[in-house]
């Protein structure tokens, strides 16, 4: 990555601290909107359903996964490209990585945050959630690690634990470079987030290594955690979701959404966090192609599932596709293949990747496709099963609505906090990509020069 | 108590030639604090090992037996028998298996760079903070005055911009 003009060391360090210790009125005003948003559209409705029971909910038989667990998914998914995309580049040695990778590691983040928040939502009795923990305790209670439920448990207990430290790894020598611009209760905190750091070469060396062997460990980690989920769907025996196919299908599609999230992220951070020097048009025009191959293999794997379903032979996985394609929830499946498989395809063009304003809009309207796929999933598949008799059709109620859109202000308000209190770009990797400093004193001695390999 | 002679210098290709004059003086205890990770640094300084692997690999060794044991003995002590089906059931306890391993071998890391590295620190340190921003600092250990002039010495001809000298806490 180059900037755009030319930035010094010291302008990386004064923007990056202006970014969080100036606030303007637009930020309380937005913070202010999320966080209301998010107490009446979450957090209200949730106590209601709490009160009045878990019917306050649309799902009933035979649908009695709805868009809670759809939700759950979504965030799952977005989840997926922060932390796995930047272990990815980081091994890769992508330099175009480093003026956005923080803020993707804080999308997987908070959308982890938010996809737990979700499955306590989905159950009737979250007071109970510490059962599936494994623990000794006076009932002789203990988990069934056979359940893909439980693998959930392990998968994003690790995956959450696995990403708070590799954003706080990374951010510990930021934290350093704050600490010292910054006064009062922020220079107490960065203190203690700095853990002392300094800079010499050995912290260089043993932060190098210990970030990348997370990295390496991560990767195969974000991996599994999707797949995982999808055999929440995959292991039950229901047509439409008894498929092999659904773990590549879960992590390809994961990590479509989360891409585009990023561009999402990416746009807003460049736009009102003032960044526009140091995420670039080079980074939407890497992000557009990587958005463009994914989408095909997102759309081959939508063919395959179809193609599957119909050389299964069977008259339940027929019924399965037909329902699908043609039947209640048809026109969210034609939404959901026009916003994730044919408009993504502008991106062939060069000029729509490296556009700002579209990228946005395709980027939003990839991720509406993706909450549709999620929630097609898991309505198309229920409502029709083997028995015609037992047939049903879902429709969200007001509360599921309610706490759907309240989940996206609750993403917004975790994204906000965020940006004051962790370095949104990262401080030493941006100057990494910069020119190296000249010497403008002459060496008396002329001493040969080393020629650090940067 | 030892002092810290710390020059600072503008650009990273001076600093490593000052950090090697002094290496090559005699001067051991010499390291580089500098704003960006210098991968020459271990050229001039010396090859560096650390233990951070070990830690990686013996916390995800142990995650797996501690996975697999969780997964089987909870199978084990609390019997639930399915359709005939074993009750230790590799597939599913490989994943728990598999999921611990990596848990374990992310926290053994975090130890693992927390101790190599000595963090937190627990008493002040040599620092410069000008080294967080745009410097990059040469920091030589000296026992006596005379050490400090023969490192002082070298620093400015080398082309240091400023010389300080910093005590260390014991």
């Amino acid at each position: 990555m180059q900037a755009e003009r030319d930035i010094s060391y010291a302008d990386v360090n004064r923007d990056v601290v202006r970014s969080l210790v100036e606030t303007g009125s637009k930020y309380y005003i937005t913070l202010a909107i999320s966080v209301s948003v998010m107490l009446a559209c979450f957090f209200a409705p949730w106590f209601y359903q709490l009160q009045y029971g878990i019917g306050a909910a649309g799902m009933n038989h035979p649908t009695v996964w709805g868009t809670y667990l759809a939700s759950f998914i979504f965030w799952i998914g977005l989840s997926h490209s922060g932390t796995l995309l930047s272990c990815v580049l980081h091994i890769t040695n992508s330099s175009w990585r480093k003026a956005m990778y923080r803020s993707a590691e804080a999308m997987t983040l908070f959308s982890l945050m938010v996809a737990v928040t979700m499955v306590m939502v989905h159950l009737g009795r979250p007071w109970f959630i510490h059962w599936a923990v494994p623990y000794p305790n006076q009932m002789e209670l203990w988990p069934n690690f056979r359940s893909p439920l439980m693998f959930d448990v392990m998968a994003i207990t690790t995956y959450l634990t696995g990403s708070t430290i590799f954003i706080y790894m990374g951010t510990i020598p930021d934290f350093a470079a704050v600490r010292d611009r910054t006064t009062g209760w922020r220079h107490h905190m960065y203190v203690l987030l700095s853990l002392g750091w300094r800079g010499t070469d050995t912290e260089w060396h043993r932060l190098g290594w210990a970030y990348t062997f997370l990295a390496v460990l991560i990767i195969p980690l974000a991996v599994s955690v999707h797949s995982i989920v999808s055999w929440d769907f995959a292991l039950s025996i229901v047509p439409a979701l008894h498929q092999t196919i659904f773990a590549p299908y879960f992590v390809v599609g994961a990590i479509y959404s989360g891409t585009a999230g990023i561009v999402t992220v990416m746009f807003v951070l460049r736009k009102y966090m003032n960044f526009e020097h140091y995420i670039t048009k080079l980074h939407f025009d890497n992000l557009g192609k990587l958005l463009l191959v994914l989408s095909l293999i997102w759309t081959y794997i939508n063919v395959l599932e179809i193609f599957t379903g119909w050389y299964s032979g069977t008259s339940t996985e027929y019924e399965a596709i037909r329902y699908k394609l043609f039947g209640y929830y048809a026109p969210l499946y034609w939404e959901m293949i026009l916003f994730c498989a044919v408009a993504p395809l502008l991106m062939i063009s060069k000029r729509f990747r490296t556009s700002f304003v579209p990228m946005l809009i395709l980027s939003i309207a990839i991720n509406i496709g993706m909450y549709t796929e999620r929630f097609l999933i898991v309505a198309t598949s229920l409502s029709r099963q083997y028995l015609p008799d037992a047939w049903g059709i879902y429709v969200p109620s007001l509360v599921e609505i309610s706490i759907m859109v309240g989940s996206l202000a609750m993403f917004v308000t975790l994204f906000l906090i965020f940006v004051k209190i962790f370095p949104s770009i990262s401080i030493y990797e941006i100057k990494e990509t910069l020119p190296e400093p000249e010497p403008k004193t002459q060496s008396e001695s002329g001493a040969p020069e080393w020629q650090p390999t940067l | 108590m030892a002092t810290n002679t710390v020059g600072l210098f503008d650009a990273p290709a001076t600093a490593l030639a000052a950090a090697g004059e002094l290496k090559g003086a005699g001067f051991d205890a010499t390291s580089i604090i500098s704003p960006i990770p210098l991968h020459g640094a271990e050229k001039v300084l010396g090859e560096k090992k650390s233990a951070i692997k070990r830690f990686t690999f013996f916390g995800g060794l142990f995650g797996m037996l501690f996975g697999f044991s969780l997964a089987a003995g909870t199978a084990v002590l609390y019997l639930h028998p399915t359709g005939g089906r074993p009750i230790i059931t590799l597939p599913p306890f490989l994943i728990i298996t598999y999921e611990m391993t990596i848990l374990c071998g992310i926290l053994a890391t975090v130890i693992g760079f927390l101790v190599s590295a000595r963090f937190p620190a627990m008493r002040e340190r040599v620092y410069v903070p000008e080294a967080a921003v745009d410097k990059f600092v040469v920091s030589v250990l000296c026992s006596d005055d005379e050490h400090d002039r023969r490192a002082e010495e070298i620093l400015r001809s080398a082309g240091a911009e400023e010389i300080r000298r910093l005590r260390e806490e014991d």
